[in-house]
């Protein structure tokens, strides 16, 4: 049925002193519409050039439609394959209708007098990428967005069967993006275009494409439709992180994330703090320990308290206990277990009731373990306990050696000359 | 010369007010640009106006004004037009014969030329061996810019190594005046100011030709020059032989400054500022810009010179000098006002 649109066989490809691609192979057919990912620098936009005959292969084949693409006229490659860069720069002043027009470029005569098919094709590609009303418009005077609109028209004006992307929507923003990204839908679906877009918004890409390419340090590390790509193992292997993918219940499009349990990734100090808090006052300082390097420990928390959901968020491991509970023995054995195992022991500016003044008492237990505790000053205005119960606690801990500290940054301080256990 | 204009009356390839206002600066440039060649014909040291036919000399006035004439157009053709190349190849807008050193490696053959004899076969060669020598150094250039770069050298690159070739190829040239006979001194200094005095027939006959065959190779390339104004990548994504087009369009560009240094000596400025004044007035398409650029560089050379001539008869000052002096503030004006629609950096 589809005939192969773009094949590499067996290709490596790359610079006189590096080789960038390494004995790739892939197919895609006409009328796919391909999501080309993978880290920065593994090899995408090599893989762009060699298809498009920029780069020499150093073995291997590129087809075009079943041709060897070295051996293509270059005019008649221009009107198989189309290319949008990451950005066009014009230095000169030269209106958007005459940038389109250079789309036209080797299909004029000898004379480069634009025929009225020239025109046409011209006119029809501004309106289907909407930048008609732009064409007496200098294309440097564009936004970004407009000036991708006027690229792809030009590329249309070239009526190429395959049309490649390299990044060039990935610095658009959102609004920007969406568009161009319907404009290259409405080719496929309608005109049945073949697509191969470099992409590095997977979850974006993943509602489009039919298929996606991942590559990795210059190799295909599979290929594939968006769910066999995106494996989490997978990508956290190839983009070095760790990465989650979800399905939305509603729509069943793939979501790929993975920023903040990259966080944990930096932890380099092989130390690990306990962290007492509650009611939001752990958010900062989960953070900033993760940030620091620090392994970090965190309960008794109720259940639906922030804090409790920042620490599921950030991976934090967490001892629970029910909503407007008291914390049971249970809760207080786990805690403990953890606060053996910590180096320090941190306790935010959380509010003191009845409810959580056991946590007190887990400080009180870890300083006569010999661990370092690290209390948040002011707490007499956070005490809501009958009697003060936990501005005595307080002093109780600071006769027994617990530091005060009354900033983040002095907190910081405080941990780093504490000493290695 | 249509300086009045919409901040969007660039040139454009469809219907609209754009190619009305375009098409009228167009038939504007068109009537002032006779008239301007014509005035030039009325100036001269012997006088202002039409000198009497009737007499030997008057007619012989009008003959020499003419040969100056057609001197200043070859010369401001070609330099201006091979200016265009090298701003639309290199996408710079600094670039000129003079920055990738073209101009002084023909400078340096001419030289070596007048220095050795003034023969008939010295005058013919004089076009020949300042073009070779100019593609030579071009190499050079070119060759000291790859240094280091995997494939195509930078712009940067080239337009430094250019110039410092340009600079070592000014020194060659100033030694070897230093060590000349006076006779050969005085010649290549004259030669070096800059000046349309007319050459043999001989040698005009040679340069028309090479410079009409350069022009007519631009002209040819122009479609592809606005293709490869956004980059040699993109050109080829467009279908382009790039590397083809961007040495068959050096060449050209050589072979026009090479004969224009050859005819006239170092004439500054017009390679330069001509192709921005051009385009800022109508639009960097090639197609167009080319040979407006020829046309306006050659008037406005023939223009500098019918000054250079009058202004302090008898004695003519340098053409050059005029061409910086006269021509900088005016175009300075221009550029200001309308640099947008010519560079956009």
């Amino acid at each position: 049925m589809e005939q192969d649109a773009l094949t590499f066989r067996n290709v490596s490809a790359g610079y006189k002193q590096r080789r960038v691609l390494d004995n790739v192979s892939f197919t895609v057919r006409e009328g796919e519409f391909v999501s080309l990912i993978g880290p920065n620098g593994c090899g995408k936009s090599t893989l762009l050039k060699t298809a498009a005959a920029l780069l020499k292969p150093l073995s291997g084949t590129v087809e075009l439609f079943g041709r060897d693409v070295q051996r293509i006229k270059p005019a008649v490659r221009a009107s198989l394959l189309g290319v949008v860069p990451q950005k066009i720069e014009s230095p000169m002043a030269f209106t958007v209708s005459q940038i389109v027009m250079n789309g036209r470029i080797s299909s004029m005569g000898r004379w480069g007098t634009p025929s009225s098919l020239d025109h046409d094709l011209v006119e029809r590609s501004m309106i289907y990428t909407d930048v008609l009303g732009l064409r007496y418009r200098f294309f440097t005077e564009l936004s970004g967005g407009e000036q991708q609109r006027v690229a792809l028209a030009m590329v249309l004006a070239q009526e190429p069967k395959i049309i490649m992307l390299d990044e060039s929507i990935s610095h658009l923003d959102i609004n920007h993006r969406q568009e161009v990204l319907q404009i290259l839908m409405n080719l496929n679906r309608e005109k049945r275009m073949t697509i191969l877009l470099v992409s590095h918004d997977l979850t974006l890409s993943a509602g489009i494409s039919d298929r996606f390419l991942l590559m990795e340090a210059g190799t295909l590390a599979r290929a594939g439709t968006p769910a066999e790509v995106l494996e989490p193992e997978l990508l956290s292997r190839v983009y070095n992180c760790d990465l989650t993918v979800q399905q939305d219940p509603y729509t069943g499009f793939l979501q790929v994330s993975g920023a903040i349990e990259s966080l944990r990734r930096r932890g380099k100090l092989e130390r690990s703090v306990h962290v007492i808090a509650g009611g939001g006052s752990g958010i900062e300082l989960y953070r900033r320990l993760l940030i620091e390097g620090y392994e970090v420990t965190t309960g008794v928390l109720n259940r639906l308290d922030s804090d409790a959901e920042a620490a599921r968020a950030l991976n934090i491991p967490v001892v629970l206990e029910q909503p407007f509970s008291p914390v049971g023995a249970d809760a207080i054995a786990k805690a403990m277990e953890m606060i053996s195992s910590a180096d320090a022991v941190v306790l935010s500016q959380v509010p003191f009731g009845s409810g959580n003044l056991v946590n007190l008492q887990l400080a009180e237990e870890a300083i006569q373990r010999g661990k370092m505790v690290l209390l948040a000053a002011g707490i007499g205005e956070r005490d809501y306990t009958e009697g003060k119960a936990a501005v005595d606690f307080a002093a109780r801990l600071k006769r027994a050696g617990a530091l005060n500290w009354n900033s983040i940054h002095e907190l910081m301080a405080q941990l780093q000359q504490q000493p290695h256990h | 010369m249509g300086m009045k204009g919409s901040p969007i009356c660039a040139d454009n390839s469809f219907t609209g007010t754009g190619k009305v206002k375009a098409t009228w600066k167009m038939v504007l440039f068109f009537a002032i640009f006779p008239l301007l060649l014509a005035l030039s014909l009325l100036l001269g040291p012997s006088g202002i106006g039409i000198p009497d036919l009737q007499s030997p000399s008057g007619s012989a006035i009008l003959s020499l004004r003419f040969s100056r004439l057609l001197m200043g157009m070859m010369t401001g053709a070609a330099l201006s037009a091979s200016g265009v190349v090298f701003q639309a190849l290199l996408r710079n807008p600094l670039a000129e014969p003079y920055v990738l050193g073209v101009s002084g490696g023909a400078g340096l053959g001419a030289t070596l030329i007048i220095l050795a004899g003034s023969g008939v076969l010295a005058t013919l060669s004089l076009p020949v061996v300042a073009f070779v020598s100019a593609v030579l150094t071009l190499m050079v250039v070119y060759g000291i810019a790859s240094q280091g770069s995997s494939g195509q050298p930078s712009v940067y690159s080239l337009i430094l190594s250019g110039v410092i070739v340009s600079s070592i190829c000014s020194s060659v040239i100033m030694f070897l005046v230093s060590t000349a006979s006076v006779e050969g001194m005085h010649n290549v200094i004259w030669w070096m100011l800059g000046s349309l005095q007319p050459v043999t027939a001989g040698q005009q006959l040679l340069s028309a030709a090479l410079i009409l065959g350069g022009l007519a190779g631009i002209w040819l390339l122009s479609p592809r020059l606005n293709a490869l104004a956004l980059g040699r990548e993109m050109a080829h994504y467009q279908g382009l032989h790039a590397d083809f087009v961007i040495v068959i369009g050096l060449l050209f560009a050589t072979l026009l400054a090479a004969t224009a240094v050859s005819l006239s000596g170092m004439i500054g400025f017009v390679g330069l500022i001509v192709p921005h004044v051009m385009r800022a007035m109508f639009g960097p398409d090639h197609r167009k810009l080319v040979p407006l650029a020829a046309l306006g560089g050659g008037t406005f050379l023939v223009l500098c010179d019918a000054v250079a001539r009058t202004l302090l008869a008898p004695i003519e000052i340098p053409v050059g000098v005029v061409t910086a002096l006269a021509g900088g503030p005016f175009f300075l004006i221009i550029l200001q006002r309308r640099m947008k629609q010519a560079w956009i950096a």
